[in-house]
């Protein structure tokens, strides 16, 4: 091919890149901006997780070391005692570690109860690593503070303005909780 | 034999400079170095250095439970890492005897598609990256993006999900699923003629791609390299034709192959797979009912009986094989991964001695390697 062939050849191509640029040229920008207007984050997504408390204040958590024990990092530390009243076994103690956590739900899923749930809150960079080293106080701060959270076994849930716990409605549960609901079957823990 | 583990200068000769290539160079995709003796634009010599990643995988999931282990098999290849956790629970399937409802066969193979067109548009953005074009790297980010968001909305992450699970998958599909994707496809057809024009078909592209680092068919095989690396010398090796896993069986699709085994074949051939994908994942749509169960009956505590079993899978860079040892117990006495970048990395010695330098940024873009994989 002579010099000026190549270069023609070299001139089309650049031309029809700017053909399939300029097609997008008009198209509505995806940026998103996020400080100003924050992503709306799905409610399954695993973000932050919480130990959800009761509307009476008492700890749904049963202490029953499910979560310790599938937790592939091994960052949640529990130690309980029998209950003094009653049967079963209550907490004195839950630690999770955020910073070794591998955000895989495992322990979500594992619980019987829905005590610890993923909540919607993703904004948790901080400059001190030992802030991330959660205990029972903080992670039943973040469950206070949650509007929604979502767990296998019961869904979607909100705290309403009065502090009552409600399940969502279905427009806002993800795929496969009917069967959940009508069965339990899917739901163990694997 | 031990092959050189760094390049000597050699005594007396003056014309050949020894570089380092990485670890911190952009276009390695990761942390690769190469030490590299070019003597004027050519190279004369090429040794590889891996081993920055290293995270001890293996021994890590010999102290772990079966379920727990899913979780890392996430993090080899993060790049589609999805697909990652399938040849583990494939192996540790057979073990226990799980049946999967197919139900749940077809939204794996879903899901494992869509992360091979995921994976895909990075190595096509970044390739194009390291060979000077910027504009592929803007657009196909934002398609793989609408894929990550389907992820989320169904699994809970983006790219490690760890949504698969021993019997099928973890939860049900999000309600949007179906419509999502198939949006997704409609979208992603519009824009497949796009990067045809930014990258295959220009003239720009291909004085760059075509004739440079040529892999003959021998060499390919002798060196153990695996997908589109050696469907790009002429081989029509395919672990979904070959050793047919999920819902493969009943899905149709081709295999694309081309002889050349240069640069262009290798880009070509993703191109390719990248169709042959959105066939496949329009045909599972079509299959899978809307609702049906999604998991099989798992005991509630993972003991495989006493074996061993190996399983593969085509990952989106090949050949990933996963070998359990079970001694009956809840954890497993070995854990081996066969990794195709691994594989395929291997042919650096090969593909960059005697190609000229800025060739060498452009074989390796072509060989797609994930580190996260290749060290483990
Ligand atoms: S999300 Fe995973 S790593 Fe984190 S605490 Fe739960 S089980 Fe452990
Ligand atoms: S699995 Fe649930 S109930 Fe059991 S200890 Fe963990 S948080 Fe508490």
């Amino acid at each position: 091919m002579s010099l000026f062939a190549e270069v023609w050849e070299a001139v089309k191509a650049v031309g029809a890149g700017l053909g399939a640029v300029n097609k997008r040229i008009s198209e509505p920008a995806v940026t998103e901006f996020y400080p100003y207007k924050k992503p709306e984050i799905p409610p399954v997504s695993v973000q932050f997780l919480a130990l959800i408390q009761n509307e009476d204040g008492t700890d749904r958590c049963v202490a029953c070391l499910q979560c310790e024990r599938v937790c592939p990092s091994q960052v949640i530390t529990i130690e309980r005692k029998r209950n003094p009243e009653g049967k079963g076994f209550v907490l004195e103690r839950f630690d999770l570690d955020f910073a070794n956590c591998m955000h895989c739900a495992n322990c979500v899923e594992a619980c019987p109860v829905s005590a610890i749930v993923t909540v919607g809150a993703f904004e948790h960079a901080v400059y001190d690593i030992n802030l991330l080293k959660a205990d029972k106080a903080m992670l039943d701060h973040i469950g206070h503070e949650a509007k929604t959270w979502y767990s296998p076994k019961f869904g979607v849930e909100i705290r309403t303005p009065d502090g009552r716990i409600e399940k969502a409605p279905p427009e806002m549960q993800p795929g496969g909780l009917a069967e959940l609901l009508a069965e339990g079957e899917g739901g163990e823990a694997s | 034999m031990r092959g050189p583990t760094t390049v000597e200068p050699v005594p007396g000769r003056t014309d050949e400079l020894i570089i380092n290539m990485g670890p911190q160079h952009p276009a390695t995709h990761g942390v690769l170095k190469v030490v590299i003796g070019v003597e004027g634009e050519r190279i004369t010599r090429a040794v590889p250095h891996i081993g920055f990643l290293h995270r001890n995988h293996e021994k890590i999931e010999e102290a772990r439970t079966y379920p727990q282990i899913i979780t890392y098999t996430d993090r080899m290849d993060y790049v589609s890492g999805l697909q990652n956790e399938l040849p583990f629970i494939l192996a540790v399937e057979d073990l226990l005897g799980v049946e999967v409802p197919p139900r749940a066969k077809l939204i794996r193979t879903i899901f494992f598609e869509l992360f091979r067109i995921a994976s895909h548009l990075v190595w096509l953005g970044t390739g194009m990256l390291d060979l000077g074009a910027i504009t592929p790297f803007l657009y196909t980010f934002r398609d793989r993006e609408m894929i990550l968001e389907i992820t989320e909305k169904t699994a809970g992450a983006r790219m490690l999900p760890n949504y698969f699970t021993f019997g099928g998958v973890r939860r049900d599909v999000h309600p949007d699923f179906f419509k999502d994707v198939a949006h997704f496809l409609d979208f992603f057809e519009t824009r497949l003629p796009d990067y045809y024009a930014l990258v295959l078909d220009s003239p720009v592209f291909q004085a760059r791609a075509v004739g440079v680092g040529v892999l003959s068919r021998e060499r390919a095989i002798a060196r153990g390299a695996s997908g589109p690396v050696i469907r790009a010398s002429g081989v029509a090796y395919d672990v979904r034709k070959a050793e047919p896993y999920d819902a493969y069986p009943e899905l149709e699709f081709e295999v694309p192959t081309r002889p050349e085994g240069d640069v262009f074949a290798r880009f070509w051939v993703r191109f390719k797979e990248m169709e042959e994908s959105v066939k496949i994942i329009r045909q599972a749509l079509e299959k899978t009912p809307k609702t049906g169960p999604y998991k099989g009956k798992v005991p509630p505590r993972v003991k495989p009986k006493p074996g061993a079993r190996y399983r593969a899978v085509e990952i989106s860079r090949g050949h990933l094989g996963t070998y359990v040892v079970s001694d009956g117990s809840e954890r497993p006495l070995r854990v081996k991964h066969r990794s195709p970048s691994f594989a395929n990395l291997q042919l650096i010695p090969d593909l960059f001695v005697g190609a000229r330098f800025a060739d060498a940024i452009a074989i390796l873009s072509s060989l797609d390697p994930v580190f996260g994989e290749v060290d483990r």
